[in-house]
């Protein structure tokens, strides 16, 4: 812990004195082992989460510069939405039917979007793999262009 | 002389639709005639404001126009505001720089990055600028406005004198509650928050719960992330509570123990003044304009020391005197963003864009 992380501008509370009784609180707790404690670093494990689920675009591929997708754009089903008013009107009558359109609308909706979505998936798959297959080929014929100037040469 | 004001659309319970709404509380209040134009007319505002087709009626060269400025405008907006003759003065609240977006939403970074650059217009179409904060008056000095003045965000402690809900504070009130309130966007860095609760929980209070106050609207795929980190740290206690009403804030900071922000960027910080109304010690990470927002109250930490954080947060939570102190202070910082304090910073904005404003 570096020894200047605090501030306070309270001339009247001796900030001192709070990082000393820190310093030491941090010393007591740290002392004691933990069998639960991760390998990894809570940081770590962070930054690792972050790089997997949001750091995710194919920055390196051709299709990606051209296309900016991700996986997790291929997924259009509306996980989070609920069909909410704030009107406090008819209590319970309205919690329920606002439950019923709720799941009325899912029923209907969501196994087109589930479908769309896996169809995105598979698009995204193919597009990747032909993007692939596209940037080897022209490899393949840059290196038969340079073997056969090299014959003519 | 007439003072209005522009916003592409205003909402209740959002930081800049009531400013705009205090600032035409406190304009009419000084004598002006001032009306709230949007592109957009919002819901439950009927007869508060007009559309930007009705500004003919009042447009005029000796009228200014304050143009309040968080997200960018449309092309039709601009077109607009450069042939409206009035006097414009740019309110500037800032925005979330767009790399925080990356990956998160394309459409809020697309949008960030766009407003950022209509900045260089409007420094043009405005003849002065105005920020909530030093912070965000910099920002104006980067894009070319020389005439510059800092009016805060308005405090209206009428808003909260409201019941507070009973369903909150029955399920929250009596325990350790460690809050922060502000929309689920990467830029307020709730993994740091999660990351300094994960070492609350283990070495300091294993009882204490981590409530957390915003929408996540928009922010889906940051909010995956999040409730991934909290279960690949074990974590319990962890509560994303969504958009609340009003009677529902006042329950969660009425619950609060302690108030953590680990924000990077905020161009004011309206939670912190709600935390300093409510009494509830703030810890923040010091950064932007949240230092300015604090003054001389409240506990700034400068390096993301997450064990360190967490001490410091169990000693404000047992010392009882040091806590009282803080609150002291921050009850005294609270004031200066009350209606009568900002009145008076306003009418000094206003007279000293001189041309028939009086004093």
């Amino acid at each position: 812990m570096s020894d200047a992380w605090l501030e306070v501008s309270d001339e009247n509370i001796n900030v001192e004195e709070i990082m000393r009784r820190i310093r030491e609180r941090v010393t007591s707790h740290g002392a004691v082992p933990s069998a639960e404690e991760p390998e990894e670093s809570p940081l770590a494990v962070a930054e690792a989460l972050w790089k997997e689920m949001i750091g995710d675009a194919f920055e390196e591929s051709t299709f990606s510069r051209l296309v900016s997708v991700r996986q997790r754009d291929c997924d259009i089903v509306p996980r989070y939405y609920v069909i909410d008013w704030r009107i406090p009107i008819l209590g319970p009558i309205h919690a329920v039917v606002r439950r019923i359109i709720n799941a009325e609308i899912r029923r209907y909706l969501l196994p087109s979007l589930d479908k769309q979505s896996s169809f995105n998936r598979k698009m995204l798959r193919a597009l990747k793999g032909l993007a692939e297959e596209n940037a080897r080929l022209r490899q393949e014929i840059e290196a038969l262009r340079g073997a056969q100037e090299s014959e003519i040469g | 002389m007439q003072i209005h004001q522009f916003h592409p659309t205003v909402a209740y319970g959002n930081a800049i639709g009531d400013q705009v709404l205090s600032l035409q509380r406190l304009l009419r209040h000084l004598g002006y005639s001032s009306e709230i134009f949007c592109e957009q007319l919002p819901l439950h505002f009927q007869g508060r404001t007009r559309r930007i087709a009705q500004y003919s009626h009042y447009s005029s060269p000796a009228n200014i126009l304050l143009l309040h400025f968080s997200l960018g405008y449309s092309p039709a907006v601009l077109s607009w505001l450069e042939h409206v003759p009035d006097r414009k003065v740019v309110v500037y609240h800032n925005i979330t720089p767009h790399v925080y977006f990356d990956g998160i939403n394309d459409v809020y970074r697309e949008a960030a990055e766009v407003g950022r650059e209509q900045l260089d217009r409007l420094s043009v179409l405005t003849e002065a600028g105005w920020g909530d904060s030093t912070f965000n008056c910099q920002e104006l000095v980067e894009r070319g406005w020389t005439r510059l003045g800092v009016l805060p965000i308005i405090f209206d402690p009428q808003r909260y004198r409201v019941r507070p809900e009973r369903q909150v504070l029955q399920r929250w009130q009596g325990g350790v509650n460690i809050l922060f309130v502000g929309r689920v966007s990467p830029n307020k860095r709730f993994e740091d928050l999660i990351l300094t609760f994960y070492y609350v929980k283990r070495l300091v209070r294993p009882e204490a719960r981590l409530l957390l106050v915003g929408s996540w609207r928009g922010m889906e795929p940051y909010l995956d992330f999040l409730q991934a980190l909290i279960e690949r740290l074990g974590l319990s206690d962890v509560f994303f509570a969504g958009h609340v009403s009003t009677a529902q804030l006042v329950a969660y900071y009425r619950c609060a123990s302690v108030y953590l922000s680990m924000s990077e960027h905020e161009g004011f910080g309206v939670p912190l003044v709600e935390s300093m109304y409510f009494g509830v010690p703030i810890v923040a990470y010091k950064t932007a304009a949240v230092p300015e927002t604090l003054g001389d109250s409240s506990i700034l930490v400068t390096a993301k020391d997450y064990a360190g954080t967490a001490e410091l947060i169990g000693l404000l939570i047992e010392d009882a005197s040091l806590r009282d102190q803080i609150v002291a202070r921050q009850r005294e910082r609270f004031q200066d963003f009350l209606p009568d304090k900002v009145e008076g910073r306003l009418r000094e904005l206003l007279y000293s864009l001189g041309n028939g404003v009086e004093k």
